[in-house]
């Protein structure tokens, strides 16, 4: 089965050599794997040249191609009115071939805030979202993984928004992973019903209400490891320094580690994200995987891999399907 | 012009999920808590009903609903919508 995947090959801390760079990783994976790269033509021209001079270039050249676009949206530019004002920016040309049926996924290392707007305007939101969260996955006892949602997209939420970040994640678990009844948590600092801020307590009222989901009730940061929940939602604010806290909590022990030991233990490598490499954005209708905005070459092909497994387990139909027996 | 304010705030409270009369010229987006996202799907829906393109503006430069609605509305006037 043919994946094509429009990369965003302007967009991150190390674009474009570190992204042009990981996507022919990708590509080189497999004869299937096809690449639609998006930017400024004789940059990624030029990245290109330099990886097949450096004897990088390990798929077949017909399995790229590049698809120019002029302009960038940088992070520190509102999203919304960016995606109005520059319509050749490679975000908003990647993510019009998947709108376009042009690529199965688009996947992106700039700004999330710009991917996320470009999801909504472009790609478009399923029934009754508002916004769409981006999910991880978090590493925990015995095997288990909790999806931790949203991890960034959006900073300030509504109450009716985390509701929908719940029903998106159970749908998720649901479709994906094959968990009959995920399990969801609202995470907080306490595990009482009457716990948190203003915005915590009413989103409790909210999730306790709701039918179509299996609300546990609040999980605190350290449940986050244990096989309690199997969903915990949480607003973009909060998600992502909490990721990104882990992060870093990961490279510290492992730092700490070398230096008594030669090699750390296999459970750090679970907290490097660009083992990961990225994550999906959910209710929108396309796949667009979100990446770390320091993404190397290894995360980006990483990334391109879960925009793969996205597209061929079908997340975008089963979300919608899904979705649809909700009560929103 | 009232018209138009009408419409503008009907989308927008739809959108928002607000009341409608709650929407009033002088109310600021910031007190509806309507974010760049709000705002622009609100313009793209007044784009769809006109078939406009309305210029690029900085959102910034327009605090409440009054003052965006004003210049769009001029907008519509300039090129005989």
């Amino acid at each position: 089965m043919i994946t094509k995947a429009a990369v965003d090959a302007m967009g991150g801390d190390h674009a474009p050599a570190e992204v042009v760079a990981g996507a022919l990783a990708w590509a080189a994976d497999n004869a299937d794997n096809h690449l639609l790269l998006v930017g400024k033509q004789e940059v990624i021209e030029a990245e290109i040249a330099s990886i097949k001079e450096a004897g990088g270039f390990a798929c077949s050249p017909e399995q790229v191609v590049i698809v120019n676009a002029n302009e960038v949206i940088g992070c520190d530019e509102s999203p919304a009115t960016a995606l109005r004002r520059k319509k050749d920016a490679s975000i908003v040309v990647a993510s019009a071939l998947v709108k376009e049926g042009k690529a199965d996924a688009v996947i992106s290392c700039g700004s999330t805030g710009a991917q996320m707007a470009a999801a909504i305007f472009i790609l478009g939101r399923m029934e009754g979202i508002d916004r769409p969260p981006i999910i991880a996955s978090l590493p925990g006892e015995g095997g288990h993984r909790t999806l931790l949602v949203d991890v960034g997209a959006n900073v300030d939420c509504k109450p009716a928004q985390l509701l929908q970040f719940a029903l998106l994640g159970s749908v998720y678990a649901r479709s994906v992973l094959g968990i009959a009844s995920p399990r969801i948590g609202l995470l907080n600092n306490g595990s009482e019903e009457t716990k948190g801020n203003a915005l915590a307590q009413q989103v409790y009222s909210l999730l306790k209400e709701q039918e179509d989901i299996n609300f546990i009730g609040n999980v605190e940061g350290r449940d986050l490891f244990s096989p309690i929940a199997d969903i915990v939602v949480c607003d973009g604010f909060t998600g992502n320094i909490l990721l990104k806290a882990l992060e870093g909590l990961g490279l510290f022990f492992a730092s700490s580690i070398m230096k008594e030991i030669d090699k750390p233990p296999s459970i750090l490598e679970s907290f490097d994200y660009s083992r990961v490499g990225g994550a999906p954005l959910l209710g929108v209708n396309g796949v667009s995987i979100v990446c770390h905005g320091s993404s190397h070459r290894e995360a980006v092909a990483n990334g391109l891999r879960i925009a793969e497994e996205c597209f061929r387990n079908g997340i975008v139909a089963r979300q919608a399907e899904e979705l649809a027996k909700c009560e929103l | 012009m009232q018209e138009f304010f009408e419409l503008a705030r009907k989308l927008l409270a739809e959108q928002l999920d607000v009341e409608i009369d709650s929407i009033l010229m002088e109310t600021t987006f910031e007190a509806l808590e309507a974010d760049s996202i709000d705002i622009v799907e609100m313009i793209m829906g007044l784009e769809d009903i006109y078939h406009v393109e309305f210029p690029e503006e900085e959102l910034e430069d327009f605090p409440t609903v009054g003052s965006l609605i004003t210049a769009l509305y001029q907008y519509l006037q300039e090129v005989g919508k």
